[in-house]
């Protein structure tokens, strides 16, 4: 589904990611993981067409999409869920929900996306008419993913779901995107929590200084002694 | 009794500033840009519609229509060929070329109508209930201009595209992750604002005639309005507007004719002093 080959991108004169060439299958959830400055939320912004590659190659269905503009990005089926949420936080909910429904494809499926997500969060039907700014921080992050959904994505990409949150919050967040995972989305997820990502993950990545530094799956992540000592803490 | 009369001027007054004042903000808003030349094209939407009246005898409403388009196009060209790649110049350029155009505009004005008061004879009835005078025009121009307020709000908050505008001013790097194209969204506010200042000229032409440099006092006083309002807030630029509209007819009412200006003024420099997010000017950026 998504292949990223050889992908090296800069800010400005600083390299910060180094050849990164990464898969995901249909229906997969991939899971990066590694400390900050790793480069992790650079590849996501990368993929989602934010900021452009120096070198190497994104293909989305078999599709080039690196070089390609992010509203055309999302409109091939991947969406992504920023750091922080990024709401809109002027607009109503309702607004914000409408707002991931923007592209000609999800446009058409709007009332149906919109019921299926107020029959998943009802909390949001509840509040669909209050300002997204004035929300609890779970509450945000949960319109966050939503809006996200309402995108039809084959793709969703999650950038630090959990950063910020209080740990009750942040384990509802992570049942959250096991359904979503559950549901046939395929899933690249970028954490800091190691654990608890690795978990839900069929494959993962870990990244230190732009530099992709070891691939396994589950398993092989969860044995593999520098992950346990410097990430797991066994 | 005639004071009331100076209150209900004011406030027909106010109906066109904040249409005005809507399309500085959309401007702002949106794009980040402070529109310098917004009086001035609507003083070059009046020639238009002078020219097309008085010297070629085209219809009224037809004049206007075509002045409705041709400054919606003016917008269009000046985006395309100053705004846009202005972008992300520094604040300086931006505010200099926007400047040159006004100094373009008004020069042009002078150079083909000359410096001459150049207005379209309307005479339009004016409505006396009891002691009360209500100018035709200025009731026409008010209940237009809300129609117009009405319109752009059920546009921004029905449609898509305006979805798109107001997601847009928020957060524009999200916006274009929702699959929202923040190059076609500016055009788009570009025409709409001209469209607005086409439409207010349509209205002024029973009221106003027009001179080269009266673009500057509306350009100036839709600022006013959008900064007492609370800069990008629409619901504060309606306010503002009524506020100042209201104002300067019933201190020129009440002192001399230049007091009403100086009130309003007055007004706003209490305010900014005061208040310096304006009215209704609480927004915050995420």
């Amino acid at each position: 589904m998504l292949k990223i080959e050889g992908i090296s991108a800069s800010y400005g004169e600083l390299k910060v990611l180094h050849d990164i060439s990464q898969e995901v299958a249909d229906g997969e959830t991939v899971v990066t993981v590694g400390p900050n400055g790793a480069g992790k939320t650079t590849l996501l912004r990368v993929i989602s067409g934010v900021l452009k590659p120096t070198s190497g190659a994104i293909y989305f269905d078999g599709q080039r999409l690196d070089g390609k503009e992010p509203y055309e990005i999302v409109d091939m089926g991947i969406a992504i869920v920023p750091e922080g949420g990024r709401l809109f936080p002027g607009l109503t909910v309702y607004d914000n929900l409408k707002a991931g429904s923007y592209t000609k494809r999800s446009r058409r499926e709007f009332k149906q996306s919109l019921a299926e997500i107020f029959s998943n969060f009802p909390i949001l039907e509840e509040r669909h008419n209050q300002i997204a700014g004035s929300l609890s921080g779970g509450e945000r992050q949960m319109l966050a993913i939503a809006r996200t959904l309402m995108s039809r994505p084959k793709l969703v990409m999650l950038d630090e779901v959990s950063s910020g949150l209080a740990p009750k919050i942040v384990t509802n967040l992570f049942e959250l995107v096991k359904a979503i995972k559950s549901q046939g989305y395929s899933v690249l997820m970028v954490e800091q929590n190691v654990k608890k990502a690795v978990e839900l993950a069929d494959h993962a990545y870990l990244m230190e200084s732009g530099r992709l530094q070891f691939l396994g799956t589950k398993e092989d992540f969860i044995q593999s002694p520098h992950i346990k000592k410097a990430y797991l803490g066994i | 009794m005639l004071i009331l009369n100076a209150v209900i001027n004011g406030i027909f007054f106010g109906g066109s500033l904040a249409l005005l004042a809507y399309g500085l903000n959309l401007c702002f808003g949106v794009l980040n840009i402070i529109h310098f030349f917004y009086g001035q094209t609507v003083m070059v939407g009046l020639y238009i519609i002078f020219t097309l009246t008085v010297w070629l005898h085209i219809p009224l409403i037809v004049s206007c229509l075509v002045a409705v388009a041709v400054i919606a196009a003016l917008h269009i060209v000046v985006h395309l060929g100053v705004v846009q790649p202005l972008l992300k110049a520094p604040l300086l350029n931006q505010f200099l070329a926007l400047a040159s155009i006004m100094i373009i505009l008004e020069n042009s004005a002078m150079g083909i109508w000359g410096a001459t008061y150049r207005g379209v004879p309307i005479s339009l009835p004016v409505l006396s209930i009891g002691e009360l005078y209500i100018r035709t025009s200025n009731l026409i121009a008010f209940l237009g201009c809300l129609v117009v307020v009405g319109l752009l709000y059920l546009f921004l908050n029905k449609t898509y595209t305006g979805l798109a505008i107001r997601a847009i001013a928020q957060d524009t790097e999200m916006a274009s992750l929702m699959g929202m194209n923040p190059r076609r969204v500016y055009l788009i506010t570009l025409a709409l604002v001209g469209v607005l200042a086409g439409v207010v000229a349509a209205f002024f032409v029973p009221i106003y005639a027009v001179h080269p440099h009266w673009g500057g006092t509306f350009t100036l006083m839709a600022f006013v309005i959008v900064v007492l309002g609370g800069l990008g807030s629409l619901a504060g630029g309606l306010l503002a507007a009524f506020i100042i509209g209201v104002v300067m007819m019933v201190a020129s009412f009440l002192t001399i004719p230049e007091g009403g200006p100086i009130a309003a003024y007055l007004i706003f420099l209490v305010v900014i002093l005061l208040r310096p997010q304006g009215l209704l000017g609480a927004r915050v950026r995420a």
